[in-house]
């Protein structure tokens, strides 16, 4: 499944399912946070990308990082 | 007078059926097979080269420095290639050929069935004729093939798809007309508002079904793919930055993260700073790796694939998809993480 | 409640033809530049070096490293009181604020930033206009005749202060001509005030028009500031037509919106034309483009909407500034609109690969054109502006060429399927 900060640009290209990054210059990161929580929050995006991969969506499919 | 090269493969060429698939590339003379019937359409053919289907395949490179070579050698002016109708291989040759042709300026056209590979190989660079699936569609091909070389080889301006009969090439030529973009605009608007919506430009449509979900994310492998230009510092094997028209492996096997100073990003497309201080950031390697402990997943791929995705022609981005894809198939990869800016 | 605002009256003078003399005037449909009295840049410790010389529609040139154009002009009377955002929208009445303009002729900017060596300027992509040849087409510019204001920053100065002293020659020069037609009678006279009352069964349409603020040698001026990160808002259409809002903005030229395009914008023309004919004219708001993170240019694509609805509008037109993420945020805006029921249509440019986005709710679009279309190559007598980055004798994108592809609607070109 494809991360990515632009998810209207990902839909219109055709990707199914599709998670919302944090921002285009760093999809997996915040450098605003201090990095134990930086980290825990990319473990958590990547957990959602876990759970995108394994339910059924249909076409062009938008989820948050955050259920 | 104008220079007509003619590829066919070992078949149409006369060479041999299947079992000269394997056949080197060859310099004929003068036209062979359907190369005949396009001089009953007014094209004659001054050299034909052919090549066995599977050889191409095979030792694409090698095939495509001999073609290529003997192209330039004729100072051709035009090249066709095929009828190739529904044919995997021979289309993609096709396909690969007129790429290749049309980057060193030399027009193409080919022909074959609108779903052909040969058709996204070519990358917009030939003017193809849609066929029907086998030989019987020859008749129909030929006049229309050679009224499009023809004047190809005089340097004549080819008109619009429909009316010549060609596949739209993916490409969109500018013309200046008699109203502003802004009246356009206005009378766009007023007829949509009255019910009547039309539109000067819409998204291509390629469209491929959600893949059902992988039912045991415990057990399955799982690959990083990337086009935020990850590379290792220093970018040893020179990714574009912008371009791109390759696309690189690398290794992560008992990498636990991406540490910064061993990795950057090349992508020229954003301001890569935040990036650089943890790799991470684009490439979340660190957090599937501690989700693969967790025992959420069951393997990390070996190898994470990166590209830099700015200025990418579509159907270039298409083929590395389907190729990374088909590395990804045959290591048995069962679902990747995409990221992008 | 409405305050009473007076209409701002704009007087174009007709030039054809530019001749240099002793005295800069205007007589007539006639031009006369004093070019060595037109001082430009006199003075400012910021330029090195400041030229200006006449180029011609048809003259063997090719203009590069090309800024910017104008459109001569000169406020005549009193002005409108501050456009900044954090002060209040003007409400005193305002008397007599007429505008002088000239037509056929124009200023345009010269400077090689990559040249002059300012870090990162050599990521500005090649900036052209061609006078004659298979390119003189391809830029709205290569049509008029050129007062050229060539500058060459002073060595050490700062970027953001250099292209201030660039922007203020130009301006002085623009200026400077447009007085030259004192007291003479115009050739037009045009009132831009409130709209006149209309059918109210006709669609009410407004404006959307993006701009982008970035930093400096991408940046939009208002009143000479950079506009900075602003929310959408509903804009005094009669700014534009005084000039106060500016381009400083050097990347994509094929899809620049220039200052002159900003001061005299085909799309309010074509709008209130077409009030209480086809269409109501209501408003027009002024977005930003360009916002960093998804979030942000979710809310300002609401926010705009928010305004087109509170305006009552039926449809917008929503403008596109430059390449790359800003059509996601025209895209948003689109979406936004579109789900509130007002109907949309949106200006965007293409390239080789289609669109850069797109949502299902843009299902009527303008293009401007294909940026990556090569236009055929051309070898002129002359160059001004510096043969580095001109491209002689080389194909060049459609992008190379000066407003030709600009996504406010004011060129002609679109692309076809082939």
């Amino acid at each position: 499944m494809f991360v990515t900060a632009l998810p209207t640009i990902a839909q219109m290209v055709g990707a199914n399912r599709i998670l919302r990054g944090v921002a285009i210059t760093h999809p997996t990161g915040d450098p605003s946070l201090p990095p134990d929580e930086e980290h825990e929050m990319r473990v958590s995006l990547v957990r959602r990308a876990l759970e995108m991969l394994g339910t059924e969506v249909e076409a062009r499919t938008v989820w948050e990082s955050t259920s | 007078m104008s220079t007509v090269v003619h590829y066919l493969n070992q078949f149409f060429a006369g060479l041999g059926a299947e079992e000269a698939a394997d056949h080197r590339p060859v310099h004929l003379d003068g036209p062979q097979g359907p190369g005949r019937g396009l001089a009953g359409a007014g094209l004659t053919v001054d050299a034909t080269l052919a090549c066995g289907d599977d050889f191409f395949g095979e030792h694409e490179a090698d095939a495509l420095a001999t073609l290529l070579g003997w192209i330039e050698e004729l100072d051709a002016d035009v090249l066709v290639c095929g009828p190739s109708f529904g044919s995997g291989r021979y289309g993609y040759a096709c396909g690969v050929l007129a790429r290749e042709a049309g980057r060193r300026g030399i027009p193409v056209v080919a022909a074959m069935t609108s779903d052909s590979p040969g058709v996204l190989a070519a990358e917009g660079a030939a003017y193809i004729v849609p066929t029907g699936s086998n030989v019987a569609g020859m008749r129909d091909a030929l006049p229309v093939v050679a009224s499009i070389a023809t004047k190809l080889a005089a340097g004549e301006t080819v008109g619009g798809p429909d009316e010549e009969g060609y596949l739209p090439r993916g490409l969109r030529v500018n013309a200046l007309v008699d109203r502003t973009g802004a009246e356009r605009a206005i009378d766009l608007l007023l007829a949509k508002l009255a019910g009547d919506v039309a539109t000067e430009v819409a998204p291509s449509g390629d469209r491929v079904s959600p893949p059902p979900p992988v039912d045991d994310l415990a057990s399955v492998r799982l690959a990083l793919v990337t086009e935020a230009g990850c590379v290792p510092q220093g970018n040893p094997d020179r990714l574009p930055t912008r371009h791109a028209n390759v696309w690189l492996r690398y290794d992560v096997a008992g990498a636990e993260t991406l540490a910064a100073g061993d990795y950057e990003s090349v992508h020229a497309g954003f301001d890569t700073a935040a990036a650089n201080a943890d790799p991470n950031r684009l490439v979340p390697l660190d957090a599937v790796r501690a989700l693969q402990h967790e025992g959420r997943i069951g393997v990390v791929h070996d190898g994470f694939y990166t590209t830099s995705g700015v200025d990418t022609p579509v159907a270039t981005a298409a083929r590395h998809g389907q190729e990374i894809a088909a590395e990804l198939r045959e290591a048995q990869v069962g679902a990747v993480i995409l990221t992008g800016t | 409640m409405e305050p009473r605002l007076a209409d701002l009256e704009i007087a174009t003078f007709a030039v054809d033809e530019v001749v240099e003399g002793t005295q800069t005037g205007w007589s007539d449909g006639r031009l006369t530049l004093a070019l060595p009295q037109l001082a430009v840049g006199a003075g400012d410790p910021a330029l090195a070096e400041a030229t200006v010389e006449v180029v011609r529609p048809g003259d063997s040139v090719r203009i590069s490293n090309v800024l910017d154009v104008a459109l001569p002009s000169a406020r005549i009377g009193g002005a409108l009181p501050s456009a900044r955002f954090e002060e209040s929208l003007p409400s005193a009445r305002i008397d007599d604020v007429r505008v002088h303009r000239l037509a056929g002729v124009a200023v345009l900017t010269v400077c090689d930033w990559a040249g002059a060596g300012f870090e990162g300027a050599e990521e500005l992509p090649d900036s052209l206009v061609d006078m004659a040849g298979p390119g003189a087409d391809r830029s709205p510019w290569g049509a008029t005749t050129h007062v050229v204001v060539r500058c060459v920053p002073a060595p050490g100065v700062e970027v953001a202060e250099a292209d201030r002293a660039v922007r203020d020659a130009a301006t002085s020069v623009a200026t400077t001509i447009a007085e030259a037609t004192g007291g003479a009678t115009p050739d037009d006279v045009r009132t831009i005030g409130p709209m006149p009352p209309a059918d109210a069964t006709l669609p009410a349409i407004a404006a959307i028009l993006q701009v982008a603020s970035e930093g400096p040698l991408v940046d939009t001026f208002l009143d000479g500031e950079p506009l900075g990160e602003f929310a959408p808002r509903v804009f005094d259409e009669r700014l534009l037509h005084e000039g106060r809002l500016t381009n400083g903005a050097y990347d994509w030229p094929g899809v620049r919106n220039v200052t002159a395009a900003y001061q005299d914008l085909a799309l309010l023309r074509k709008l209130r034309a077409a009030h209480g004919e086809r269409s109501r004219y209501i408003g027009l708001i002024l977005a930003p483009g360009y916002l960093d993170g998804a979030d942000q240019k979710r809310r300002a694509a609401e926010a705009s909407a928010e305004l087109a609805a509170g305006l009552g509008a039926d449809g917008v037109v929503c403008t596109t500034f430059s390449s790359g993420n800003s059509h996601t945020d025209t895209m948003l805006t689109v979406q936004a609109c579109e789900r509130r029921g007002i109907g949309t249509v949106a200006l965007v440019c293409e390239t080789n690969g289609g669109l850069t986005d797109h949502v299902p709710e843009a299902d009527c679009l303008v293009s401007t054109g294909n940026e990556d279309e090569l236009v055929d190559a051309w070898t002129p007598e002359r160059v001004v502006g510096g043969d580095d980055r001109a491209r002689v004798g080389e194909r060049v994108p459609a992008v190379h060429y000066l407003g030709g592809l600009a996504e406010t609607g004011d060129a002609r070109w679109t692309a076809m399927p082939a």
